[in-house]
């Protein structure tokens, strides 16, 4: 009968896709401030707290507005339905429902509140004190699990037997066993509080424990405890009602909501109307705190599904069908060969995040998509295989591939692409594996399903994949789970696992970021040899220059949602165009060996503009030492003069000059590396 | 993962002695000694003293509470105060109605809240509001008042369920299943909720983690997706949510039994209570959280061979 | 085209007084009871010493303890053994009391810019708590994180905004602010570019540069790339799970690593010059590293043991000492 009082997950409303494809710094989630705002602009909460408060105000003025006293009868008017005399009807005795609902009302929200707030205090402050010392937390723990699985009503009511009906007392108790609820509830952000960079900056200032806890954790409880606070009153008022149902209310004179129901019950069947005031009270209390609650708690939701509603899935589908679906004019590239025009992509109506991308990989070898975090190459590399964000599509541009337009088509289409035409690897190859599975079931299940295999066949075939991205005891890494194998081999799996439908392309999403560099290394010689052995290409997404250098074919910078360069890597990096690059080069300590390592790196001043500032000449000029006002125009991509190369900038020209040399120069904050020409003479 | 039961065996018999305690202690406190209650009103002093001299009430404390220990060990929890009736037996007989009702709750909430609380998860939109408006319109209600609408609806103005009484398993299985019938859908509104709640909540966030988009670039079926790899991943806190339920519903049941007028524990409780039986209470306490940290540890034990980061160990 | 330099200086100026920081043979274990000490110690036995003025840069890969010794030396981690001293006073197990009673002097800059921030408090809270706690006062608190602010690069007017009006690397430069507010000594940088983008890395270690040469400070640099190490440090010690590889001159360790993980970790470090690159990787393939095992090594031997090309039964066995080969101090046998 008590319900639930572990934490009541707050509803989680379904974040927009802006918030998943704001760049890394603006991601973490927001702090939770109580923000009224938030409250009144949820009209639940606004009909909870008006409807309380009116309930506060009425049962606290109740002696000066009630009709009838409480003890009041009058026999000639028992069970009666509403009347203009007695609004909400009256029960056997004669006595008027709305006096006696509104006079019980205080009461019982009065000792509701007690239970709050032992409950609460209690909770937060042993959750505290267990986060900021990790050896009473193993104690505290313990004795709260015993008191969380303990029979609640139970135990109250023996501790009825023992004290009598003092209601105040009773629920001051209750409070005390539900604060082993709260304690687990605040435990975990407790925790997480305390594990935020702050507080060891805190510690290192020489704040004590009890300071951090004080100002660094429990500001960031206060959310919680509110939330907490308005589900707990709903409980404690639940059970209140439900103990006075079973007569053991207040003492007989003091009415009580759920002594009024047990009354009620006795005449359901000649009287029924009788349940309904008191039961509609007490509900809608319980419902405008659980509103309160529900709606202080809405956590801004930073997580996004990567599954799409069947909606929204439909939706593709629908706009495909409208779209164009075969290559328009211009050649249709070849089979096996990725050919990517003018690919736009935004979120749905509203900001765009990559606008006007064209590049070409050929079969067999290997794009580089390198730019810093923001400028879309992440997006660009999702949209070749369909696995936009929700909330986010490609809104123009075609993605040629094997006379197909895949920007436009349907999400069947797509299923019959991925995996057997294209596969991804991504960042994090632990997230990227099901935690729940064994190596072997996914490695075997894809196998089953994308070459049609029966189940000893697959078996086999996930064997020698796992051998051929040189794992070594095959055998045993099949029966683990991956959180038993390290990152780099987990990447292995990842790639043995988008490898096990021979898919003519791979997309692979900062697969090295999250390794160590000797592993990274391993990984990269590795994808090296599967381009070589298999012909199959791969467009990878780095931040890393080097590993451009490393394994990359050709290169195509981005910055701020646009390619600004693009060609041989070898010309791109030996000889860049566009001072973005030439920037970003200059930046690059791994540029330098020990022994011309210059004094200070080359910064960039100001900062990457955000969608919603793009402006419409060329987006970079904000920053650009070499900014005219030629740049204010739309920048095109054009030939650079080296080979294949297209660069976006209008001097690319003049900054082609041979003989340009870097000069360290003076600025308040940071250095920027000058280009002066060269004497040649 | 031994010693993983061992630990958590040794935690369930620490919380039952740590409530043997509590409600040996509680029954102490209670108003009127053993004699008086017995006894009744208008019995003499010399009377009652040789009452609780027999029962040794004027004992220590300590030496009492190993008494009672060593008899409850053995099956013997005393005899009740009020009609002499030994209290193991009694609490034996009702025990049955109990479990019954809450075990039928529990499944029943389970069924009704996965099943609720996926199709809002995995649907959004207007299922997503509808399922969500009536979850928090079931759990602003008290089980009690949705009991009794229950009844008028179903045993005043039709006769489908009987509206009160219990009839045992062993007597007929029909009769059984019909007279547990609205006790347990009762029960089942409130829990369903929660459980619905909960498994929203855990299906989207299964739905946001990393590896559902490696399931979707090996075009992995959205049935699978959802059904097998998204619900296994919420299945952790949805069967710890399943637990605390139980917790919560067995002491729900006392509520039903009054209003059900169902010879179970909750009952035990509500009279040995009223009328100050202490060897009823202290028993009947002692026997409730046994059952409730028993079926906790089982459910618990579920919960962690779920989880393969325990499992493998 | 090409990058002009400046004369750079490898080695600091020459203090014959006491080192700023002294650790020797520190040990730190994870967790608690018999199954901790029986698993392999995060930091096992590792000495260093920093002079006053001088950059020291601790590299390493994941697991190999860099930053257990950073929160150990800031007292965010117990130590099991061995001794830090600040100035010559043992600092291994101070409370909270007496890192207040160092004034200020050892202060650290962290790595997450999301999370180093307190992000309820404003920017001016968050600056003036190190002095505030020492009793300062407010006014003379907010003047300081005004006048820190505008030293790395941020307007005075930030002082009353909140963290998440800023970008990650703004947010590092106030996180330098509050390093640096109260005038310290040596100042622990753990991996403090690490999470930034390649332009903002630049400015952050260009400003961490400024304020070195201006304030004469101490860092402990520590961080998993060797070339960002590279650009700051004089002198570089190179870890491995939890155990010295190599110490010496910044050139000298990353121009010509004289052990055999130092070559490893130096070969596998991309550059963005596609030819040096490819020559690079063959190199790499050359010296015939192993892949990581999942397992740790047998307890008494070289960490590195069990991938390096050299290894013979005497490294599994016996831990070899670190002795002086050319610049630096190696730990290996065979070196």
């Amino acid at each position: 009968m008590i319900p639930n009082v572990a934490p009541a997950p707050a509803d989680s409303a379904p974040a927009t896709a802006a918030a998943a494809v704001q760049p890394k710094s603006g991601q973490r989630a927001a702090f939770s401030k109580i923000s009224a705002s938030r409250l009144f602009a949820s009209p639940g909460g606004v009909a909870g707290v008006v409807w309380l408060a009116a309930l506060v105000v009425a049962s606290l003025t109740a002696q000066w507005w009630l009709p009838y006293k409480t003890e009041d009868q009058d026999f000639t008017a028992v069970l009666s339905g509403p009347t203009a005399a007695h609004w909400l009807g009256t029960d056997e005795l004669g006595r008027d429902l709305l006096s006696r609902i509104f006079a019980a009302a205080a009461g019982t929200l009065g000792t509701s509140l007690i239970t709050v707030i032992v409950g609460v205090v209690l909770g937060t402050a042993l959750a505290m004190v267990a986060a900021g010392r990790g050896q009473t937390e193993g104690g505290i723990s313990r004795v709260t699990e015993v008191m969380m699985s303990l029979p609640g009503t139970v135990i109250i009511l023996a501790v009825i037997g023992a004290v009598g009906t003092n209601i105040p007392l009773i629920m001051a108790i209750l409070g005390v066993l539900i604060s082993a609820g709260i304690y687990r509830v605040m435990l975990g952000q407790a925790k997480s509080l305390q594990s935020q960079l702050y507080v060891d900056a805190a510690k290192v200032d020489g704040v004590s424990t009890l300071g951090i806890s004080l100002r660094h954790v429990l500001p960031g409880l206060t959310n919680t405890i509110v939330v907490q606070s308005a589900l707990i009153f709903a409980v404690g008022m639940l059970i209140q009602a439900g103990l006075a149902f079973i007569g053991f209310g207040p003492p007989i004179p003091q009415p009580s909501w759920g002594g009024m129901i047990q009354g009620a019950s006795q005449h359901v069947y000649d009287a029924p109307w009788l349940m309904v005031p008191t039961g509609a009270v007490l509900a809608l209390t319980v419902l405008a705190a659980n509103a309160i609650g529900n709606a202080l708690g809405k956590a801004p939701n930073t997580g996004v599904s990567h599954l799409p509603s069947a909606a929204a899935r439909r939706q593709r589908s629908v706009a495909a069908g409208a779209a164009a679906s075969v290559a328009e004019a211009g050649a249709i590239p070849a089979k096996g060969h990725l050919s990517v025009r003018g690919l736009s992509v935004g979120v749905d109506g509203g900001t765009p995040l990559v606008t006007d991308v064209s590049f070409d990989v050929g079969p067999g070898t290997v794009l580089g998509l390198v730019g810093e975090s923001g400028c879309g190459k992440t997006m660009t590399a999702l949209s070749l295989l369909g696995l936009l964000p929700a909330g986010v599509s490609a809104t123009g541009g075609q993605i040629l591939w094997n006379g197909k337009n895949l920007a436009a088509a349907t999400e069947r289409e797509m299923e019959g692409i991925r995996g057997r035409d294209i596969a991804l690897i991504s960042q994090e190859p632990m997230r990227a594996l099901d935690p729940m599975f064994t190596v072997g079931y996914q490695l075997t299940a894809a196998i089953r399903r994308l070459r049609k295999v029966g189940k000893a066949e697959a078996h086999a075939e996930a064997l020698s994949l796992l051998e051929k991205v040189g794992i070594v005891d095959a055998k045993r890494i099949l029966k683990t789970y991956p959180h038993q194998i390290s990152g780099g081999m987990a990447q292995r799996v990842a790639i043995a696992l988008a490898l096990s439908g021979r898919p003519r392309l791979l997309v692979a999403d900062e697969p090295t970021t999250a390794l160590d560099v000797t592993v990274q290394a391993e990984i990269l010689s590795l994808l090296r040899s599967l381009v070589k052995d298999t012909g199959m290409s791969v467009v990878m997404v780095t931040h890393d220059l080097g590993v451009v250098a490393d394994i990359c074919d050709n290169v195509a910078v981005m910055y701020a949602g646009q390619v600004v360069e693009s060609g041989r890597t070898a010309n791109i990096l030996d000889n860049p165009r566009h001072p973005y690059t030439l920037a970003l080069l200059a930046a690059d300590p791994h540029a330098n060996t020990a022994a011309d390592m210059p004094e200070r790196l080359a910064t960039i001043s100001g900062q990457v503009p955000q969608p919603k500032d793009w402006p419409t000449g060329c987006r970079f000029m904000a920053r650009c030492q070499f900014a005219g006002s030629a740049c204010a125009a739309p920048v095109p991509l054009l030939p650079s003069g080296s080979e294949d190369g297209l660069v976006r900038c209008v001097k690319a020209d003049e900054l082609a000059v041979e003989g340009l040399e870097w000069l360290a120069t003076e600025v308040p904050t940071h250095r920027v590396l000058k280009i002066v020409e060269k004497d040649l003479a | 993962m031994a010693l993983f039961i061992t630990k958590r065996l040794l935690m369930a018999l620490a919380t039952v002695l740590v409530v043997a305690v509590l409600a040996f202690l509680l029954v102490h406190a209670m108003p009127g000694s053993p004699g008086a209650v017995s006894l009744g009103a208008g019995a003499s002093r010399e009377a009652i003293d040789e009452v609780n001299g027999r029962l040794g009430w004027n004992d220590p404390l300590l030496s009492q509470f190993f008494r009672w220990l060593g008899d409850a060990v053995q099956g013997n929890l005393g005899t009740s105060l009020i009609d002499g009736r030994s209290v193991s037996a009694d609490l034996g007989n009702r025990l049955p109605v109990t479990a019954s009702l809450a075990a039928g709750a529990t499944v029943l909430s389970a069924i009704l809240g996965i099943g609720l609380g996926v199709s809002a998860a995995v649907r959004g939109g207007l299922v997503d509001r509808i399922v969500g408006g009536i979850c928090g319109l079931a759990v602003a209600l008290p089980a009690f008042w949705i009991g009794i609408i229950f009844v008028y609806l179903f045993a005043v103005q039709s006769s489908v369920f009987p509206a009160t009484g219990y009839v045992p398993f062993e007597v007929s299985p029909q009769d059984w299943g019909m007279s547990l019938a609205l006790p347990v859908i009762t029960l089942a509104v409130g829990g369903a909720a929660f459980i619905a709640r909960q498994t929203r909540a855990s299906m989207l966030e299964a739905l946001q983690q990393e590896h559902i988009r490696t399931l979707r670039a090996t075009a992995t079926p959205t049935w699978k997706i959802l059904y097998i790899h998204a619900l296994r991943y919420a299945s952790l806190p949805i069967v710890a949510g399943i637990a605390l339920q139980f917790i919560g519903l067995f002491g729900g049941s006392v509520i039903a039994e009054q209003l059900f007028a169902m010879p179970g524990l909750g009952q035990a409780v509500q009279t040995s209570v009223s009328t100050h039986d202490a060897p009823a209470v202290q028993g009947v306490v002692v026997i409730a959280t046994v059952v409730v940290v028993a079926v906790n540890l089982v459910l618990e034990l579920a919960t962690k061979f779920l989880d393969p980061k325990l499992r493998a160990s | 085209m090409s990058i002009e330099t400046a004369e750079r200086q490898d080695t600091a100026p020459v203090a014959p007084e006491q080192p700023m920081l002294e650790v020797k043979d520190l040990l730190v274990r994870y967790g608690r009871g018999r199954k901790a000490a029986a698993a392999p110690a995060a930091v096992d036995g590792v000495s260093f010493s920093i002079r006053p003025g001088e950059t020291v840069g601790l590299v390493g890969e994941s697991g190999s303890g860099k930053s257990t010794i950073g929160k150990a030396i800031l007292g965010l981690q117990k130590s099991a053994g061995g001794t830090i001293s600040y100035q010559g006073k043992d600092i291994t197990y101070a409370g909270a009391a007496e890192r207040r009673a160092l004034g200020g002097e050892l202060r650290a800059v962290f790595q997450d810019p999301n999370s180093s921030l307190n992000p309820r408090q404003s920017i001016g809270a968050s600056l003036a708590e190190p002095l505030r706690i020492r009793g300062v006062t407010a006014a003379v608190a907010r003047e300081k994180a005004e006048a820190m602010l505008e030293r790395v690069g941020l307007p005075r007017e930030a002082v009353d905004r909140y963290p998440s009006q800023f970008s990650g690397g703004q947010r590092q430069r106030i996180a330098v602010a509050r390093a640096l507010i109260c005038e310290p000594k040596l100042v622990v940088c753990d991996e403090a570019v690490s999470a930034l983008d390649l332009s903002t890395q630049a400015q952050v270690l260009n400003l961490l540069a400024d304020l070195r040469d201006e304030l004469g400070l101490s860092y402990l640099f520590i961080a998993h790339d060797i070339s960002v190490v590279q650009f700051l440090a004089q002198r570089v010690v190179v870890l491995y799970r939890g155990q010295v590889m190599e110490s010496g001159p910044a050139a000298a360790v990353t121009e010509s690593p004289k052990h055999p993980f130092t070559q490893a970790l130096v070969a596998a470090s991309p550059v963005p010059r596609p030819a040096e690159q490819a020559e690079r990787r063959m190199l790499r393939e050359s010296l015939g590293v192993r892949t990581a095992a999942a397992v740790a090594g047998s307890p008494g031997g070289c960490p590195f043991s069990q991938r390096c090309p050299l290894a013979t039964e005497l490294c599994a066995s016996q831990r070899p000492a670190l002795r002086r080969v050319g610049a630096a101090d190696v730990a290996c046998h065979y070196a």
